[in-house]
């Protein structure tokens, strides 16, 4: 475990004198985990003013305005609009972004970013719980700010995740993250998202290394059905315990109700206060976790999503959103399309369901979800819609449009500019804000870059 | 005309073997014996007689002396020692051969190698599939698997319900190879009749085997591609090994003794092409590969399995190499299940393919012969087989594909493959023709002597056989279809149900006798036969009869005379 | 000629079977069962079609080696690129496709793949030069008409990485739909599969019980399992040395040497005629190969993976080893942490020749974007981005003469794209080999109703149906092939390789 207190200048020091002895591959792996960004982070300060001007500013939400301005104030978006129309606060730091554009962050809204250092290295692996049902696991308090996939996946201009459990049926709770911040609490932007539903499902085989499958698709079905139940009831007793705690707190003469913290983390999620996430692939399992959740009045978002567009008439009728993670998977089956997962979420949009475009990847590499939403609009998504899809999208789905998602005033600044297309491989980010904040523009892998690049 | 009922009462009664000698009953070996020691010239008569190699004879008798095939025409008259066999409505045909099995090959329990067990999913790729060889040879160089020394002929093991379930449904004869990884050894060209190995050996040794699997026990070869380095391998070690034999052999004087090596002394034959090699190889791919390799070591190579022969003619042909083409089609084993994914084209492809392969063969003018290719139920054989004909294969050469075809292929077409005389006596005899819907295999005889049929051989019509039982103890009223006034007789029959099989016996005043081709249709239909025997010939009356829940009704023929009628009823 | 009747009766059959109408040219009908990424029933009976004439017009055309051309024709005659030019003129049978705002690109060439390949590791030994790659190969795997649909004409298929000294490799060219001999890439030189660290010394793998743990265990074992069979190799070229003069001088009963079959490939490698692909990872290791290399007297052709090459650039280069890469993977395991995506561009720098490789069915779809990264990471042009997935890997497996680039005499192998390949926003529209078309988006989207009618149809047979009863239960189906599978990355399995 990685004490954050711990977490000292003398730490990165260390760090910084390993690289410089040309040895980080050798340290050990707890080493390795705790030097994952040698970044001294050079933040300014939360009440630093900046105006941008001379730039082409893509609001998503609104139109394009070709020659803005925008003022950064007390981390958030204060002001936005045509040159002539903004003018800036005294002490502003001006950055002139002429030739440049100005986009919100982008949002991967499902990962596992900040709870994974190595894959392979199970010791700096927090993805997953023990047993079927920790509805209590929340991620959140496993994310490691210092996590090295935080610096590289932000200087390409993902400004937030969410970052979830993996695993079992009840896989823990989700948190929106900011990829900025010293504590898990400093980068929480909702610390409690959604809840993580593994639905179980009669499908698998998803690579080579995931668990050994029954033998049998009768059994599967079988251990599938005995799962929803268990599910069911385990939901069922959550709000009946949410109810005879609420009934001893008005009615103190009412017996008091035994505690159950596995039961307590499920109460919020199963009066619909806030969502839960379905994993689903197969038409057959989206349609049976949203008429599950219609069952249990859950309020559903489908994460997968493969075959999300032969259910999309359901998904549009119950305004059920998908979180689209398998946009660049292989076609699982051999008669496929070659395009049928490049072009699912251009068809959803058609249907006019609501969704977005994730990695679903582990943390290294999240950094690609722009070229995700790239091949979707390669594959007949308007460009317009593409972009939403990693940014708007993603921030409405997860309930947090008021704040992130789109450049507007009041919105956080959680902004890239850029000097072309966002979603372009060849674009480069040139600046970068979070909260308000300028993010200086390295990672891990630009520090072993400046160290290697001009060894003789 | 005769009086029949005596005959009839012979039938009810067991009267000949039964009857004369009650003791022996049920007992196989015992029956052998006894056949044996009766007197071994039979005269089929009256018969259809497809010789294969010759014209079809319309109406003749084929004679068996000796277990040899003494004489066959139309004009052959039964001499007066001779058992006759009134062949009227029946049709003789060559023996029929399976030209690829592990027939009469003990099937080995797979040694508990330590940490099988944890033999998990990650490892299931490389570890291969576990396929146990049948036999180990003793100071070998080689590991098991990997063994080609290994002689079908030392391991067989005469007997048991696979060959019993074969030549009921018409099989004579097969090549029957050793089990096994890479070089599973050598095969024997086998008559599936016989008490000793050496009474069943026909030839010996016959090919090479060579199969793709690797060796599954964490040792090289663990891969397809450690599999064919490994036979690259070992050949080269043989040609080697030959030539330092020679050089030693010549003047062992100064030369250091290159000591025996039996494994790859097995491989020489092949490789002067003395004998060829079988390989397993169904996809077009692996028979590619298969051919790849016989033309690097210039062998003599012979394709087992061939479903995508068809794709790979041009090359199967200008190199002369024959197929053993496996009639286990293909088809769908999975069940219905909405939640299941649907099968690829390919594959329904593939099984849409399959009976249209040996046509394409014929066409393409490549040598084949049908192997059964360890099909579940034998008697889809012939059934299969006749798939092909509707598939675009001439009848005529779906005969020689099963007689004289692998007999040629095989090396053993001075013996066996088509009636002929002086070639061994072994004789498939169906009423009705071979291919028909409603063939019935009457007699089978392998060296000469008639064997006993047990299972069905015809398939009954797909269906719901599993939802009618008919098992249990019947009463049955029996009468003849003719003569003066019938009179019932009383028999009691016991049945057991397999699925689509029957079994079972019937059982008269005097004794019993088990029943053979028990068959069970989808809507009840019963069908089997008894054997009945008299002094002068032996026949068989066939039982076809409804069940309809605790009754049964239906008629019973002997052949050549008039139909009778029976019905029972299953005391509860 | 008998054979061509034969194959032309086979084509007709076929096309009946698959519910093929109209009339196609050869090549389409060749591929008529690749649409949608179903293989027809194509035989191997089948000769080569002569691939005719194509003329593609008016095309932004990226050379590679020669820049970019605006409105530009490229003419493809007999498989190879007949003329590259403006107003070029073909004949009255030529297939003529309108390119107005579209690009075309050299065929993607894959430094590292493993499609197609029916088996991937030999893992039982240290040393297995003596598997070869050809022997295995699988030309139905579906997912070479989806790198067909990703601009990929070509891949180097090699052995696993479990092995110090793995099998021999081979290199092919997409010609999805017929026989296997028809991939092998005609006259690219032989090499072979060598790996380091955490693969060949098994880190990963969970040791099964009661079996002896395979040496090496270390990357010091790793060293010396290469440097024992690279001794042995020496030996036995001498052996078969002394015998031939043995031979020669007349010597009676001479004794061969035994043929090896594993040191054969090594004692081509010694003589210079085997390339050798080595994964690898750790800068350390990287060091290590090339000393052995050296003290041998061999060449490194590549290095693959090369996470770790970046921090010794100079010595690569130095060496004369290429580079193939991942674009951006990093931190999948220990030896994989210090990737960085900036690598190529330090590589290609200090002077080594650098390629992007997928080393996977799923990225090979897309390394036009891996490409388009190295511009964001390192500042390359458009040009050296795309020579990194064209004329750097073909120089890596030595078929540079053929394939690579878009000029007048090469092979024509090459993609039609509606946008510039660099782009996330284009895609392909049309991919040649050798002049003919083996993937075209419209002809795929046109078949699908009739691979859905033929499938309709199928399904009726009884041979298709279910059991009437019964009947064993169906597999459990799958519902992904994750992205971002490494087929390398721990010891080979791969998504793929079951």
């Amino acid at each position: 475990m990685i004490n954050q207190k711990h977490f000292t200048a003398a730490t990165k020091l260390r760090g910084l004198l390993l690289l410089a002895a040309l040895l980080p591959s050798l340290a050990s792996v707890a080493e390795a985990q705790q030097t994952g960004s040698v970044t001294v982070r050079t933040m300014s300060t939360p009440t630093s003013i900046f105006v941008i001007r001379n730039a082409r500013i893509v609001t998503v939400s609104g139109a394009d305005i070709d020659n803005g301005t925008l003022i950064i104030r007390n981390g958030r978006v204060e002001a936005v609009g045509a040159a002539e129309s903004v003018s800036a606060p005294a002490g502003a730091q001006e950055i002139d972004a002429r030739g440049l554009s100005v986009y919100p962050g982008m949002i991967d809204a499902a990962t596992n970013l900040g709870l994974l250092e190595i894959g392979a290295v199970a010791a700096t692996v927090d993805t997953t719980e023990v047993g079927d049902m920790n509805p209590h696991a929340q991620a959140l308090v496993a994310v490691n700010p210092h996590n090295a996939s935080v610096d590289v996946t932000r200087v390409v201009g993902v400004t937030n995740v969410v970052t979830m459990p993996l695993g079992g049926v009840i896989s823990g709770q989700a948190a929106i993250i900011n990829l900025n911040g010293t504590t898990p609490g400093e980068m929480a932007v909702t610390p409690s998202a959604a809840l993580v539903i593994d639905f179980p499902r009669a499908a698998g085989g998803a690579g080579f290394f995931s668990q050994p499958q029954p033998p049998n698709l009768t059994e599967t079905i079988q251990t599938r059905d005995r799962q929803i139940e268990r599910l069911r009831n385990m939901l069922r007793d959550a709000e009946a315990y949410g109810r005879a705690h609420d009934a001893y707190r008005n009615d103190s003469r009412l017996p008091r109700p035994d505690v159950n913290t596995t039961l307590a983390a499920l109460v919020p999620f199963v009066r619909g206060e806030r969502p839960v996430m379905f994993r689903a692939e197969r038409e057959r399992d989206i349609r049976a976790a949203v008429r599950f959740a219609d069952e249990m009045k859950l309020k559903p978002i489908i994460i997968g999503g493969n075959e999300a567009a032969q259910a999309a008439p359901l998904l549009k009728e119950r305004d059920v959103p998908v979180i689209l993670t398998g946009t660049l998977d292989l076609p699982p089956r051999e008669d496929d399309h070659y395009d049928v997962l490049y072009e699912n979420a251009a068809k959803l949009q058609r249907a006019g369901v609501r969704f977005c475009i994730s990695t679903g990847d582990t943390g290294a590499q999240v950094r690609d979800l722009p070229f995700h939403a790239g091949m979707a609009a390669a594959f007949g998504l308007p460009r317009a819609e593409a972009l939403k899809a990693v940014t708007l999208y993603p921030a409405q789905i997860m309930n947090v449009s008021d704040r992130l998602g789109s450049i507007e005033p009041g919105k956080t600044a959680n902004l890239v500019i850029t000097d072309g297309d966002l979603l372009e491989a060849r674009t480069n980010v040139r600046y970068l804000f979070i909260e308000g904040r300028q993010i200086p523009l390295v990672s891990r892998h630009t520090e072993l870059y400046d160290q290697f690049k001009d060894r003789k | 005309m005769r009086d029949l009922r005596p005959n009839f009462l012979l039938v009810l009664l067991i009267v000949s073997a039964v009857s004369i000698c009650p003791r022996l009953m049920n007992s196989t070996v015992r029956a052998q014996q006894q056949q044996r020691s009766a007197i071994d010239t039979y005269a089929i008569t009256n018969a259809r007689v497809v010789t294969v190699s010759g014209p079809v004879i319309e109406r003749g008798t084929v004679l068996i002396r000796d277990g040899l095939i003494a004489a066959v025409g139309a004009n052959v008259n039964a001499p007066a020692d001779a058992r006759i066999i009134d062949g009227a409505g029946l049709t003789v045909y060559p023996g029929l051969i399976d030209a690829n099995t592990s027939l009469a090959i003990p099937r080995p329990t797979p040694p508990a190698t330590p940490g099988s067990e944890a033999t998990a999913a990650p490892f299931a790729d490389f570890l291969g599939p576990r396929t146990p060889p049948s036999a180990m040879s003793p100071n070998s160089t080689q590991l098991p698997g990997l063994q080609p020394e290994i002689l079908a002929a030392d391991i067989i093991r005469p007997g048991g319900e696979q060959i019993e379930a074969a030549r009921s449904a018409g099989m004579t004869a097969a090549l029957t190879a050793p089990r096994g990884n890479v070089f599973p050894g050598q095969s024997a060209l086998i008559n599936l009749a016989g008490d000793t190995p050496q009474q069943m050996i026909v030839a010996t040794p016959v090919a090479l085997h060579v199969g793709f699997t690797p060796l599954g026990t964490g040792q090289y070869p663990g891969s397809l591609m450690g599999v064919i380095a490994s036979i690259r391998q070992m050949l080269l070690d043989a040609q080697r090994y030959r030539e330092v034999n020679a050089i030693y052999n010549r003047n062992p004087r100064g030369v250091r003794r290159p000591g025996p090596d039996k494994s790859l002394a097995a491989l020489l034959p092949a490789l002067a092409r003395q004998m060829p090699i079988v390989v397993q190889a169904e996809r077009e791919r692996e028979i590619i590969r298969a051919l790849d390799l016989a033309q690097e070591f210039n062998l003599r190579l012979i394709i087992a399995g061939g479903a995508e022969a068809w794709k790979v003619t041009d090359r199967l042909r200008a190199l002369n190499v024959p197929v053993l083409l496996s009639l286990n089609y293909p088809r769908r084993t999975t069940a219905q299940l909405p939640e299941a994914d649907p099968d690829p084209l390919r594959v329904l492809r593939e099984r849409a393919e399959a009976p249209r392969t040996a046509g394409k063969l014929a066409t393409a003018g490549v040598a084949f012969a049908f192997q059964s290719g360890e099909m579940t139920s034998i008697a889809d054989y012939l059934t299969n087989a006749a798939k092909a004909i509707e598939n675009g294969l001439a009848r005529a050469e779906a005969l020689r594909a099963m007689t004289l075809r692998p007999a040629e292929i095989l090396g053993v077409a001075d013996r066996l493959g088509s009636i002929e005389v002086g070639k061994i006596a072994n004789l498939t005899v169906t009423r009705g023709d071979i291919f028909a819907r409603d063939r019935h295999i009457a007699h089978v005889f392998i060296d000469g002597r008639p064997v006993e049929l047990k299972v069905a051989t015809t398939p009954p019509a797909a269906g719901a056989s599993g939802t009618v039982n008919v098992g249990g103890t019947w009463s049955l009223e029996v009468t003849t279809g003719a003569g003066g006034a019938p009179q019932p007789v009383s028999v009691t029959l016991m049945l057991q149900q397999q699925g689509e099989r029957l079994s079972g016996s019937i059982q008269g005043p005097l004794g019993s006798n088990p029943i053979a081709n028990g068959a069970l249709g989808a809507g009840g239909e019963v069908r089997f036969t008894v054997p009945v025997t008299d002094a002068t010939q032996t026949n068989e009356a066939t039982f076809t009869g409804t069940v309809t829940g605790n009754t049964m009704r239906g008629t019973m023929q002997i052949v050549g005379r008039p139909s009778g009628s029976f019905t029972g009823t299953r005391p509860q | 000629m008998m054979g061509q009747t034969i194959r032309l009766m086979t084509m007709m059959v076929l096309m009946v079977a698959i519910g093929a109408g109209g009339v196609e040219t050869a090549a389409q009908n060749q591929r008529s069962g690749a649409q949608s990424g179903v293989r027809g029933g194509v035989s191997s009976n089948q000769q080569r079609v002569a691939a005719g004439e194509t003329l593609i017009r008016n095309a932004t055309v990226l050379t590679v080696s020669r820049g970019t051309l605006p409105n530009t024709d490229v003419l493809l005659r007999d498989g190879k690129i007949a003329a590259v030019g403006q107003n070029l003129k073909a004949g009255d049978a030529a297939r003529v496709i309108d390119a107005t705002g579209k690009f075309v690109m050299p065929g993607i060439v894959d430094a590292h793949s493993h499609s197609m390949m029916d088996a991937v590791n030999e893992l039982t030994l240290s040393v297995t030069s003596m598997a070869r790659i050809q022997d295995v190969l699988n030309p139905t795997d579906v997912d070479l008409y989806r790198a067909l649909a990703g601009g990929v004409t070509a891949l180097n298929l090699l052995h696993g990485s479990g092995n110090a000294i793995g099998g021999q490799n081979t290199v092919v060219k997409i010609k999805y739909g017929r026989p296997v001999a028809e991939f092998i890439f005609p006259g690219a030189p032989p090499g072979i599969k060598f790996a380091l660290g955490e693969n060949p010394k098994r880190s990963n793998v969970t040791v099964v019980p009661g079996r002896p743990r395979r040496y090496p265990a270390t990357r010091m074992g790793v060293a010396e399992v290469i440097r024992d069979a690279f001794t042995r190799a020496r030996d036995y070229q001498r052996g078969w040395d002394e015998h031939r003069a043995a031979a020669k001088r007349g010597d009676k009963n001479l004794i061969p040497p035994r043929r090896d079959l594993q040191l054969e490939p090594l004692v081509e490698i010694l003589e210079g005629k085997r390339l050798v692909h080595a994964h690898c990872y750790r800068a350390d290791e990287i060091l290590m190969l090339l000393s052995i290399a050296d003290e041998f007297g061999f060449k490194i052709k590549t290095l693959q993976h090369v996470l770790e090459g970046y921090k010794v650039a100079k010595e690569i280069a130095r060496h004369g080893a290429g580079a193939s890469l991942f674009a951006d993977n990093w931190a999948y395991k220990v030896e994989a942490y210090d990737a960085i995506p900036y690598a190529a561009a330090i590589l290609m720098r200090a002077g080594v020749n650098v390629s992007l490789n997928s080393d996977s069915d799923e990225r090979a779809r897309r390394l036009n974007i891996e490409a388009a990264k190295m511009m964001k990471y390192g500042g390359l042009s458009e040009e050296e981005a795309l020579k990194l997935i064209t004329i750097n890997p073909a120089m890596q497996l030595g078929v540079e003469a053929r394939v690579g680039s878009i000029e007048v005499g090469k092979d024509a192998d090459l993609a039609i794209w509606n946008g510039h390949p660099l782009s996330v926003y284009s895609r392909v529209d049309a991919t040649f080999v050798d002049g003919e078309v083996f993937f075209d988006r419209e002809q795929d989207i046109t078949r699908r109703p009739t691979l859905e009618r033929e499938r309709q149809q199928l399904e009726q047979l009884e041979a298709n149906r279910p059991p009437p009863q019964g009947g064993a239960p169906p597999s459990v189906p799958r519902e992904r092939r994750p992205a971002y599978g490494h087929d390398d990355d721990v010891w080979d399995g791969g998504d793929d390789h079951r």
